[in-house]
């Protein structure tokens, strides 16, 4: 009788991979990881022409103390998929209120940053060599705010799944060269609006360092647009939630904003 | 109760046999479940508050023990060489198990902070790659040099020697990562020295080395008296016994410890060395009384029972003395200590039990023709006799000299046990010529310190440690502790602001100070981390929260007095200069537990030792029904245990933890000889109600026995000192010293006092004594 039992259930979880490996095969055939990594790009880090939102982002370290620090943050795209200008102006903690942080991205090069540093009233430039590097001091890094292009990792399109009653694909992407941020990432792309659900980062031992997760999708403006985000460092411990809320898109940002005067005195049309 | 015990013996011999082996045969397999642990945090209770703050602390600021890796050249080790190389052993230790990568400080994984283009800041690691010229070694160097977080750490400032230090995720696996490393250096070599240190290691590789030297040591130890029994008995038989009932005692000692659940620390594993001399005394005594019987009366039975009679009250006694003399360690707060003192407490008993029982079961099974040959050895001329003679003769002459004498010793050891001078170093528990006292000396004599202890300072609210008159209270802490010779380094978070603020306005010196505004302090904070630097880092020195601050105080000796030295110039600094407004200021680091517990051992073993020594006393008095004799009866141990520690004083042995712990065996072991003079004498005289007459037989019997066992013990623990691990020495020469003091006491100053006391001590009998 127990044999049975085993042998059926050894079975059908059998037949469950296998079946499983052939609608991989399937849809590898069918779909072009490259072209849903771009779409996915696309969707998530260039939504609508320009952008603006309220910032509250909870960092919580591994004994579960919080932090939290707000800021306004602005996006101008220049080029659907290429340089984009970010403004960031700092509201909490007080002792940090009014710093202000400017981003020039360069999809193929470096990007360039400044800083104004209220307390010394003085612009700095800020180097942008280590895109890793943890921004302000929470678990998402530079590149995980900014992006990473499409074209720097080889994408595999390894099966569909469903996630939480969404279609999704399940894509690995592996750097082409040599990289510090992960030896292997699994993504679980929504397959309606291509936005990224869940994001697994690998080491080089292949274990689990970090995932990041979308929390909250909601339609802005006609904009399918994720207002909350976390990231969970599983190897060291700690989390940091980052929530977007009064957004509003193509509010038709100038150029000028994202200049050194406005570094210094913030532009009160957007930041009261 | 005497007479049942050892009539069974003697009419059972095989059943006392069989019953002891099948006990011995149940405690032995409890072996296999031996739990090793050295880790000197648990030389204090778990509830001690110094262990939860240690804890905390670790929590607070993600820190982990260190292995610190020392590479050494005297020609300079800053060349792409030594340093591709340095970046590659550093790339494997990666890979190995255990180790906290992330935490890792080496050049090529540590960042440093310097100015970027346009007058900006980056943070970005020392050294990314390998490299190829001089300059980019050179380069490395001054970077180092001119990082306050860094200098003194990874790089002498002589450029000749450089360090990393490898974080491990628990002390106990220090030894075998240490082992590892040492085969990767081996494996890329060069012409540079290495070296591993870090105290963690030491404790480590002193709990497997301990193994290994008990490997070697007790059967060296259990050769030796064999055959210095052998040398006195001419007897294989019957000298076969007092091993055995040694063996036993051991093994049911240490099976019941591990039984229990117990853990074998530094000091339960000393139980087998502690138990060899106790077991064979008894034993010793047995044989020589039984000889000397046996040799008058030819009557084997008889011999047995006289043997056991006469021995029977002094040898309790003797064990019970002993006994409580270890029982007594169990008031000190070290839980190591107090299971030693327990189980060793238990261990006398047993071996006096053993050797009541098997010593008599063992000579019932000798053949009297065997018998016959060894009551042919003829005592009264030999060497020992001739020394025997000498002490009596001596000590008739001349005993007011030898009181006075005494008296003059009292006087002298007084003097040494105010030198002495207390200290401990889990280091220096290694001779000078092992390689881990060598990386200790090399690195030390180099760098900043391979010990490390932190100064935590505590505010109420999130953001204390942003405070300005905080953050300059900690920058003038540390500059005061730099001082201090001991102190290689004192780093802070005032050191990454002010670094921050240099490189920021262009490596300016004149910025190199804090800010005066709080807001200042988180900006500049705030920039360290926009800029590549890895909150983790900073971390290591402030909480997230800002509510408490760390300084590493990195030591370059780890000798308990030069960390106490450091800790108490921090509370005489805190003292002259009051904290800030609500903050709180606390020590942790392996170096400061060692210092909490080693004041609590001092204190512990102080009213340990008092304890035994009023019990003892109370004992004694008891059992000679006489405060006299009783107090007559501590002096030989009085004395031992002056003249030993103020031997220590007067040398300058450190006042460490084996020291400590073997006062009360030096009070356990000592006591021996003066209860078996005494009451021997005293029955003598009952006897034959002649003075001269009991104190020559005295001399005859429990003289020589005492001799035998003076020379048996004190040779038969010189293989220890050959031990490569200094307690292990120091046991040794105590066993020695103990032996020699105390013999000589007992077989010198016990009869001259007789002598000149005799009429107070040996009133004649009022009935027989008339007419």
């Amino acid at each position: 009788m127990r044999i049975t039992a085993i042998f059926s259930t050894v079975f059908l979880i059998g037949l469950m991979v296998f079946s499983d490996a052939l609608m991989a095969q399937d849809t590898k055939d069918t779909k072009d990881a490259q072209k849903i990594m771009k779409k996915s790009h696309l969707a998530y880090y260039y939504a609508a022409d320009d952008g603006v939102a309220e910032v509250t982002m909870t960092i919580t370290d591994k004994r579960g103390k919080e932090r939290v620090k707000e800021f306004v943050m602005l996006r101008l795209d220049e080029e659907e998929g290429g340089p984009q200008k970010y403004y960031t102006y700092f509201r909490k903690p007080s002792d940090i209120s009014r710093l202000t942080f400017m981003v020039y991205k360069t999809p193929d090069g470096n990007d360039q940053r400044w800083i104004y540093v209220p307390s010394i009233d003085l612009i700095k430039p800020i180097s942008a060599d280590d895109k890793n590097s943890s921004f302000v001091g929470s678990h998402f890094s530079y590149e995980d705010v900014s992006g990473r292009h499409w074209s720097e990792d080889t994408h595999t399109l390894l099966y569909d799944s469903t996630l939480n009653g969404s279609k999704v694909w399940v894509i690995e992407s592996i750097p082409k060269e040599k990289y510090k941020g992960f030896a292997r990432k699994l993504s679980y792309i929504d397959q309606e609006n291509y936005l990224p659900l869940i994001e697994k980062y690998f080491d080089k031992k292949d274990k689990l360092v970090r995932q990041f997760k979308a929390e909250q999708i909601e339609e802005i403006d006609g904009v399918v647009t994720m207002t909350v985000r976390s990231m969970e460092n599983i190897k060291k411990g700690g989390k940091t939630i980052i929530q977007f809320s009064d957004i509003s898109y193509n509010v038709g940002l100038d150029e000028s904003l994202f200049t050194e005067r406005y570094l210094k005195n913030p532009p009160r049309k957007y930041i009261k | 109760m005497k007479r049942g015990l050892t009539d069974f013996s003697i009419h059972h011999p095989w059943l006392v046999i069989g019953i002891a082996v099948i006990i011995t045969a149940f405690f032995a397999t409890q072996f296999p479940n031996i739990k090793i642990d050295t880790d000197p945090e648990h030389m204090l209770s778990p509830d001690e508050p110094v262990l939860a703050f240690e804890h905390q602390t670790k929590i607070d600021f993600d820190l982990s023990d260190f292995i610190a890796v020392g590479i050494i050249n005297e020609e300079g080790a800053f060349n792409p060489q030594t340093l591709n190389r340095v970046y590659n052993i550093t790339a494997e230790i990666e890979e190995i198990e255990g180790v906290v990568v992330d935490d890792i400080m080496a050049p090529s994984t540590v960042d440093d902070i310097k100015q970027g283009d346009g007058g900006g800041l980056i943070i970005a690691p020392l050294m990314e790659d390998e490299i190829e010229t001089q300059e980019q070694a050179d380069y490395i160097f001054q970077r180092i040099k001119q990082n306050p977080v860094l200098r003194g750490k990874l790089a002498s400032d002589d450029g000749k020697a450089m360090a990393l230090f490898i974080p491990i995720e628990s002390k106990d696996q220090s030894a075998r990562i240490a082992g590892q490393i040492e085969h990767l250096t081996k494996e890329y070599g060069g012409d540079v020295k290495y070296h591993i240190a870090g105290l963690p290691v030491a404790e480590d590789s002193f709990g497997s080395q301990m193994f290994a030297q008990m490997a070697y040591a007790a059967p060296a130890t259990f050769v030796v008296i064999f055959l210095l029994l052998f040398s006195f008995f001419r007897n294989f038989k019957i000298i076969v016994a007092p091993m055995v009932v040694a063996v036993m005692s051991v093994i049911w000692t240490m099976g019941l410890l591990i039984m229990t659940g117990n853990t074998v620390h530094i000091m339960s594993s000393m139980i087998p060395i502690f138990l060899i001399p106790i077991a064979v005394i008894n034993s010793i005594y047995i044989i020589s009384e039984f000889h000397g019987h046996f040799t008058k009366h030819q009557q084997k039975n008889a011999a047995i029972r006289h043997s056991i009679s006469e021995l029977f009250v002094p040898m309790l006694f003797v064990s019970l003395v002993a006994a409580v003399g270890f029982l007594a360690l169990a008031i000190t707060p070290i839980p190591p200590v107090q299971v030693f003192g327990v189980f060793i407490g238990f261990g006398t008993m047993v071996s006096w039990l053993l050797s009541i029982t098997i010593n008599p079961a063992f000579a019932t099974l000798i053949s009297t023709k065997t018998l016959h040959r060894f009551a042919e050895s003829d005592e009264s001329q030999g060497f020992l006799s001739r020394i025997l003679h000498l002490i009596r003769d001596f000590s008739g002459k001349h005993r007011g000299g030898i009181i006075v004498g005494a008296l003059v010793m009292v006087v002298i050891s007084a003097v040494g046990l105010s030198l002495i001078v207390v200290n401990d170093n889990p280091v220096k528990w290694f001779k000078k010529s092992h390689p881990i006292r060598q990386a200790d000396i090399a690195m030390n004599a180099h760098l900043a310190g391979t010990y490390m202890n932190y100064l935590v300072f505590e505010g109420i609210d999130d953001d204390d440690m942003k405070r300005p008159e905080v953050e300059r209270y900690i920058e003038d802490i540390q500059k005061d502790l730099e001082e201090d010779i001991t102190v290689g380094a004192a780093i802070g978070l005032p050191d990454i602001i002010k670094k921050v603020r240099y490189e920021l306005f262009g490596a300016d010196s004149s910025k190199m100070v804090l800010p005066t505004s709080q807001d200042e302090i988180a900006q500049m904070l705030f920039i360290f981390e926009m800029s590549g630097g890895d909150p983790d880092d900073l971390f290591k020195f402030v909480t997230p929260n800002y509510d408490k601050a760390n300084v590493w105080v990195q030591l370059k000796n780890g000798d308990n007095r030069a960390v106490s030295h450091v800790v108490d110039r921090a509370n005489d600094y805190m003292a002259r200069h009051p904290l800030p407004m609500g903050i709180k200021a606390q020590w942790a680091g392996l170096p400061y537990i060692n210092i909490v517990w080693q004041n609590l051992m001092v204190g512990g073993m102080r009213e340990a030792l008092l304890l035994a020594f009023l019990v003892v006393l109370i004992m004694m008095t008891s059992l000679f029904r006489s405060i006299k004799w009783g107090i007559i009866s501590m002096l030989p141990l009085t004395i031992t245990i002056m003249a030993i520690y103020a031997f220590i004083g007067f040398i300058g042995k450190p006042y460490d933890m084996p020291v400590a712990v073997l006062s009360t065996l030096t009070l356990g072991l000592s006591v021996d000889f003066a209860i078996q003079f005494i009451q021997r004498l005293r029955t003598a005289y009952r006897r034959t109600q002649d003075f001269q007459q009991a104190l020559h037989d005295n001399f005859e019997g429990v003289g020589r026995a005492i001799m035998r066992n003076v020379l048996i013990i004190s040779i038969g623990f010189v293989p220890m000192l050959f031990s490569s691990l200094v307690p292990y020495i120091t046991v040794g020469a105590f066993f020695l010293a103990i032996e020699l003091v105390s013999g000589l006491v007992t077989m010198f100053l016990l009869p001259a006092i007789a002598r000149v006391f005799q009429k107070g001590l040996f009133p004649k009998p009022i009935t027989k004594g008339e007419n």
